[in-house]
């Protein structure tokens, strides 16, 4: 049997087994355990509601609210500009743009803390960077913002700062510009463009 | 007087310097993440002489001026071509082919050969600017990524060259 | 994980004395399958001798064949390998004027250093030519900027183009180069020039 022969059956075993490999998706910047518990220790993906105000009143342009809870509750309410990727549909390839980029600043928020710090986790563990949780959801955001709590006699006076700040925050989210951004769905932002790690080639 | 008429080993089966090459390449996209090329480095060379000569006419180039570095001759690129040129000398005294000689047809001469060579290498060379790549770098490159490129640079090449071939088939059969 | 040398933070240094060892196997590989001669790689275009066929495609098929497994046992993150970028007119254009230049010169690029290497004349004359014709289109080049910038796709791959996957399109692409094996052949036996076989 001469090469020719030889040859062509090595490549064509080999090929056949290459078509019926499974389509991997290896990335070599996920995360591993160990790495992910520093960084939940470290709390740096949190943003307080304070802080949240801040971004929305000043219209911070790298600012991407992300509800995670589910279409009904997003129609009922959602924060100015928030866009929906309930959960259950976060890995899905038609969101992955928006999880996997590096030009806007990703804020998951739902109800509480649990479903934003799940879904931290899912893209943080992908190697995703630029994404955050609001800390406390939006059951911390009526509290503190729409209806802070008046601070006692006893407070200082940095409390007594934040208190009016949020008086003022309350006034702006809930006065008429608020009211008309809680019930329309925000047009989608455009597709943000994923920047990877790229290396020169070819004959450049 | 005693000859000793030293033969020059045959060639390599050409399947198994496909393999060969083929690893070779592997391992470059394997240790670098690129593959091969060629022409980026004589257009290195060729930059470099530009600014050695005249530094300002290089930055004004709208095409120079794009790979303008502190070294020119220190790119990824010249250093493979230098490796090249090594290994091709290593391969060729071990198989006894190393001689000085215009290579061509019996039915032309020397000059037309030159001629010929120094054409081929003008129309190459500015080809592989406009296309991004030569057979290295875009082609046998390009086609192992599986690139569009690479794809449709090289039917480009290959059949150019085929159907032009009946055209200079004096220079060579 | 591969590759190695962005992923791992490799030194340039270390990253040029790789690109020189490869560059070695480079070289000794195309000479030894006899690319340092132009009258081989011209025969290619008259029948009388395949070699660039068979070892341009064995070489395709197995850096191909090579990357798949590799990514499949995460060796390799082929989202970091270089792709070339497809801009349609350059490449068509580029291409046709060198393959212009391939069968009037015989070489192409990386086999005219190789055969330089080993002595040839014509390869000499074939590096300094295409020097010049890289000048020329650095020099006119805001006649062709429109040109070369036109028709940009980005990094595509046949298999996103196609619609099939990596794994299939390596498949196909190994029986076209099978077929092409055999009549390559064919007419090597067909298209015999001992005269020049013998020589080359």
């Amino acid at each position: 049997m001469n090469t020719r022969v030889i040859l062509s059956i090595i490549l064509i075993s080999f090929g056949s087994i290459a078509a019926i490999l499974p389509k991997q998706k290896t990335s070599s910047v996920q995360l591993d355990a160990d790495d992910l518990l520093r960084e939940i220790r470290l709390e740096t993906n949190l943003v307080s509601t304070d802080e949240l105000a801040d971004l929305l009143i000043n219209l911070d342009p790298g600012l991407m609210l992300i509800d995670v809870r589910d279409s009904v509750a997003y129609s009922k309410y959602h924060l100015p500009g928030a866009i929906n990727i309930p959960l259950n549909q976060l890995l899905d390839e038609k969101w992955m743009p928006y999880i996997d980029q590096v030009s806007k600043n990703n804020i998951f928020y739902s109800n509480g803390t649990t479903l934003s710090s799940e879904a931290w986790i899912l893209t943080r563990q992908l190697g995703f960077k630029n994404n955050y949780v609001l800390y406390g959801g939006l059951n911390r955001w009526f509290e503190t913002i729409i209806k802070p709590s008046q601070p006692g006699s006893m407070a200082t006076s940095v409390e007594i700062d934040r208190f009016n700040k949020r008086k003022a925050a309350s006034l702006y989210f809930t006065g008429s510009s608020g009211a008309s951004d809680m019930n329309s769905a925000p047009a989608l932002p455009p597709v943000p463009r994923k920047k990877k790690k790229r290396v020169a080639g070819g004959c450049s | 007087m005693k000859e000793k008429l030293r033969q020059p080993k045959p060639y390599m089966n050409p399947y198994l310097a496909g393999i060969l090459l083929g690893l070779v390449l592997l391992a470059s996209f394997y240790l670098t993440g690129r593959g091969l090329g060629a022409s980026g480095a004589t257009r290195s060379v060729v930059i470099g002489a530009v600014t050695s000569i005249t530094p300002e006419h290089a930055e004004s180039s709208g095409y120079f001026s794009k790979y303008l570095g502190d070294n020119q001759m220190k790119t990824w690129l010249v250093l493979e071509i230098a490796g090249v040129i090594i290994g091709g000398f290593l391969s060729g005294a071990w198989a006894g082919r190393l001689k000085i000689r215009v290579e061509h047809s019996p039915g032309i001469s020397k000059r037309k050969r030159i001629y010929m060579a120094s054409l081929g290498g003008l129309l190459f060379g500015f080809g592989s600017q406009l296309g991004r790549g030569c057979t290295s770098g875009a082609a046998l490159t390009g086609m192992s990524v599986m690139s569009m490129a690479g794809f449709v640079t090289m039917m480009a090449i290959f059949g150019t060259a085929f159907v032009l071939a009946y055209f200079f088939r004096k220079n060579w059969i | 994980m591969g590759p190695l040398v962005p992923l791992q933070n490799i030194s340039n240094e270390l990253n040029l004395l790789i690109a020189f060892v490869i560059g070695l196997g480079f070289g000794i590989a195309l000479e030894q399958a006899g690319f340092s001669s132009s009258r081989k790689l011209a025969g290619m275009f008259y029948g009388y001798d395949a070699t660039v066929l068979k070892v341009f495609f064995t070489a395709a098929m197995t850096a191909m064949l090579g990357l798949i497994f590799l990514n499949f046992v995460g060796l390799i993150d082929l989202d970091i390998v270089y792709v070339n970028e497809y801009y349609v007119y350059s490449a068509i254009v580029g291409g046709i004027i060198m393959g212009a230049g391939f069968i009037i010169g015989g070489f192409c690029p990386g086999t005219s250093f190789t055969a330089a290497a080993i002595g040839k004349i014509d390869a000499m004359w074939f590096i300094l030519g295409s020097m010049i014709g890289i000048f020329i289109f650095g020099e006119t080049f805001v006649f062709w900027k429109d040109l070369y910038m036109s028709g940009y796709q980005g990094a595509i791959k046949i298999s996103d183009v196609i619609g099939i996957r990596d794994g299939y399109f390596a498949l196909l692409l190994i029986l076209v180069a099978t077929l092409m094996f055999w009549v390559a052949e064919m007419a090597e036996k067909k298209f015999k020039r001992e005269d020049i076989t013998k020589e080359i």
